[in-house]
């Protein structure tokens, strides 16, 4: 296992410079500037100040010099300044990643609870009422926008019911306690993980349903329910570790996804994340921010995914005899 | 892109059409007796700031948080009188080529320090001219503390007084403490991120992506105000996330159409709400149309205003900003109550006019074709878009053929204002009542600075021009001014370097018990002491 391991950590460092040189190079190419971003919003006009934009952005250097500049401030961990928020890019990084952080975990334990819960009781309750019932939750989840859908529970449980809060991530201004203060985080963090949570939870239905009836047909099952074993005894101890194995896939490959979806998410319900602060940033042209969140979200993935590795390694006894 | 579809269906947009009263105009009269205490909750109808406060101005959403921690030394009210703020005085010397500011004793800076004419001296040679207003301010040669209260500016013209009390009063001429940014760089200081001032709000805590909270300044130099213990500015990026909010209880009032314009509508009829187009007549929008004068086609005059014709502007008014606008009849909106006239060129819409025109200018139809031209249409608003597409389908109409483009942000200022890469640029532009130097440079040779964005980028050049604006910015007799005012707005009507398609309304939004706002000609960048909770 600690061959894969070397081997995975040992893939991200040229992953995080195609990251750097493909992001940089588009940044680039697209049209309009940082700085044409910055003298528009300060409405300046004087040439003399907008030349000592330009030097104090660090844009009078060939793009070259500047992408190579970036790639040794990155080596030494020094991700750049931010002059449009006027700090330094991990600082501006470091406030928003815990935010999306949590969503990001809170969405994905959503899906996947309901997800494996919903996929097992509709395969083991294939063609029924249940599974039915499943099925069309499942797809209208899935197609349902994260946008729209996180609209409708905030309408339902924060304006018609006043249960919960329409956004932000805490009380403003009221300290509860630690403990207080990490259930109201909860209670703002319940409609955007559920809206997230969803939409993934609905593709782990699917997943989960049509791997486990695959998994139903395999000879170990005859042979399990043969031996007298109960039928709870057999999709718990013999199909449901194996059905898991798609589900570990699909979670590994949508971390990256989750942190995209979360951009809209944050969007609607003002959780103070990386999505609004990368909208903003490719918006502004703001590459040190852009680049930065690219790179430690590249990393996060990567990093992900070789935890999805040591999983295989747990659930599937056969990779391990490899 | 900011959605202005907020601008779009509003009561209060259905209501300005038919020049009915907004119900906001019962906001609350400055008649019933101030309550203290309650948190205040705001918001806008845009993004969260870059930082709080942008020392060149950053646009909108600093401006909206700045302005209520840094002052300034005036203040104008909706009938466009000055009020004092931290000036008490401002007097002009006989021959109007320098002017007293007498300063308010006692204010003290959100961190202990007194405000002085040192304070203002500063901000006068290494803020406002060399940084915030610079264009405004050009004649600006001196400034000195004559003692403790008191500031002398000089200048190497005259200079009317509306105009400097407007820039006094405007949104460059906020007052940042000496003591903080005198030796250090403007652009990076770290109060920009926490800003400390004289104003009735202190910072407490900026959540990025989320809020800013701000404390009552106990030692804030007008006795008793701000009447509100906290001040909460949130940002949703989504309009219809504020609806909820509102409807929740969680928000109080919103600036600058906050929320979608069907929402205003339903959320007044429970009368828990009201909304208002008060508070924005130092602040006018439009949305423009501007003819790039260094391209052969564009830079016939004749041609512009033959195309004009082919725009109806009844028709984006009432589809495009459902009734939320006006049709322009010039450059100047309407809503400038000192320097308006309908008294320029008009053109009216009539495509067989237009037609013919276009003839007259030496483009008659080849085939189904006169030319060809590129319009980009800025995509930083949403209703841009449709404009953009309205006017391909209005100058198709006539034999022109259109290349539309609707880039982003970025893409559209590079486009716009950096490459001068367009025929014709649907844009936008706002302004204050004063026309110098916010309404004039668009028209100015001294306007052209190539990459400075909302200036000059058609290329229009005329020492006539020139010198009329001078003129404007150096008379000191309002009648004359109003004349000369008059006279720029028929020559720019005429040339068609740029124009107003529309005049677009701003809407603040607010809950019923939410009283005395909307009492300043630009209420968003006002410090909001004297708004308080009837609860």
């Amino acid at each position: 296992m600690r061959r894969i391991l070397l081997r995975r950590f040992a893939q991200i460092i040229p992953l995080i410079l195609g990251v750097i040189v493909l992001n940089f190079a588009l940044i680039q190419m697209s049209p309009g500037s940082f700085l044409d971003v910055m003298t528009a919003e300060q409405q300046v006009s004087d040439p003399a100040m907008i030349e000592r934009m330009r030097v104090l952005y660090g844009m009078d250097k060939p793009v070259v010099v500047q992408l190579l500049k970036y790639i040794w401030s990155v080596m030494t961990l020094d991700f750049g300044y931010s002059y449009r928020q006027n700090e330094t890019v991990l600082a501006v990084i470091g406030q928003a990643l815990p935010a999306t952080v949590i969503l990001m975990l809170a969405s994905i334990a959503i899906a996947l609870l309901i997800g494996v819960l919903a996929g097992v009781i509709a395969a083991v309750k294939v063609n029924t009422i249940w599974d039915n019932l499943i099925s069309v939750g499942a797809v209208f989840f899935f197609a349902a926008p994260t946008f729209w859908l996180g609209i409708m529970l905030m309408i339902v449980f924060s304006v018609r019911l006043g249960w919960l809060p329409v956004g932000g991530m805490r009380d403003i201004g009221v300290d509860h306690g630690v403990f207080g203060d990490a259930l109201d985080v909860m209670r703002h963090l319940a409609l955007p993980a559920l809206s997230l949570g969803l939409f993934y939870a609905a593709m782990y239905t699917r997943v989960m349903r049509a791997s486990m009836l695959e998994v139903f047909r395999h000879d170990f099952v005859r042979t399990a329910r043969a031996k007298g074993l109960s039928g709870a005894q057999v999709v718990l101890r013999h199909v449901f570790r194996n059905a898991l194995l798609p589900v570990v896939t699909l979670l590994g490959l949508q971390l990256g996804t989750v942190l995209g979806g979360s951009v809209v998410i944050e969007t609607v319900f003002s959780w103070p994340g990386i999505g609004s602060l990368m909208l903003d940033s490719v918006m502004s042209r703001n590459y040190p921010v852009v680049l930065g969140v690219l790179v430690l979200s590249s990393l996060i993935v990567a990093v992900a995914n070789a935890l999805v590795d040591i999983a295989y390694f747990r659930l599937d006894p056969r990779i391990r005899a490899r | 892109m900011i959605s202005r579809r907020h601008f779009l269906t509003t009561t209060a947009g259905v209501a300005v059409a038919a020049g009915l009263p907004l119900s906001a105009f019962a906001q609350g009269a400055a008649t019933a007796t101030p309550k203290r205490g309650g948190t205040l909750t705001a918001t806008w109808g845009g993004f969260e700031p870059q930082a709080l406060f942008v020392p060149p101005g950053g646009g909108s959403s600093p401006y909206f948080t700045s302005t209520k921690v840094l002052e300034r030394l005036l203040r104008l009210d909706t009938s466009l009188n000055f009020q004092p703020v931290l000036a008490t005085e401002v007097t002009p010397a006989a021959d109007f080529k320098s002017y007293t500011i007498k300063l308010r004793p006692n204010v003290t800076w959100h961190d202990g320090k007194p405000f002085t004419a040192d304070d203002v001296v500063y901000n006068a040679l290494s803020y406002w001219k060399p940084v915030s207003a610079g264009l405004a301010l050009k004649a600006l040669t001196g400034a000195e503390a004559v003692d403790p209260l008191t500031v002398k500016l000089t200048f190497n013209t005259t200079v009317p007084e509306f105009f400097l009390k407007s820039v006094l009063a405007g949104k460059a001429g906020l007052v940042i403490p000496k003591h903080l940014y005198d030796g250090k760089e403007l652009l990076t200081n770290p109060a920009n991120n926490l800003p400390v001032g004289t104003g009735p709000w202190k910072v407490k805590e900026w959540v990025r992506g989320s809020h800013v909270e701000m404390e009552r300044f106990d030692k804030y130099w007008d006795a008793g105000k701000p009447y509100a213990d906290r001040l909460v500015i949130r940002w949703w990026r989504d309009p219809a996330s504020r609806s909820a909010a509102f409807e929740a209880g969680q928000l109080d009032i919103g600036c600058f159409n906050p929320i979608p314009a069907p929402d205003i509508k339903r959320l007044e009829a429970t009368k828990k709400f009201v909304s208002t187009t008060k508070g924005y007549e130092n602040s006018a929008w439009i949305a423009s149309i501007e003819f790039n004068g260094r391209r052969d086609i564009t830079k016939n005059v004749a041609v512009r205003q033959a195309l004009m014709h082919a725009i109806d502007r009844e028709f984006i008014a009432d589809t495009i900003y459902f009734g939320l606008a006006k049709p322009a009849t010039g450059f100047i909106p309407s809503s400038n109550a000192l320097f308006y006239t309908k008294d320029v060129e008009q053109y009216p819409f009539d495509v067989e006019l237009a037609a013919k025109k276009l003839d007259a200018a030496g483009y008659p139809l080849k085939g189904k074709t006169r030319f060809k031209i590129s319009l980009v249409a800025a995509g930083w608003f949403e209703e841009n878009v449709k404009l953009g597409q309205y006017l391909k389908q209005a100058l198709e109409d006539v034999g022109v053929e259109v290349d539309l483009a609707i880039p982003d942000r970025a893409t559209s200022l590079k486009r716009i204002y950096g490459d001068y890469d367009y025929d014709i640029a649907i844009s936008n532009n706002s302004g204050p009542v004063e026309l110098v130097p916010y309404w004039t440079q668009f028209v100015t040779t001294d306007g052209i600075v190539k990459g400075a964005a909302f200036r000059n980028a058609n290329g229009f050049s005329d020492p006539k021009m020139d010198t009329l604006v001078e003129n404007l910015a150096t008379n000191t007799d309002p009648a004359k001014r109003k004349a000369l005012a008059v006279e720029f707005q028929q020559t720019v009507a005429k040339q068609l370097p740029i124009t107003a398609l529309v005049d677009i309304n701003s809407v603040t939004v607010a809950r019923s018990d939410v009283r005395d706002h909307s009492q300043d000609a630009d209420f968003m960048g006002e410090s909001w002491s004297r708004v308080w909770l009837d609860r």
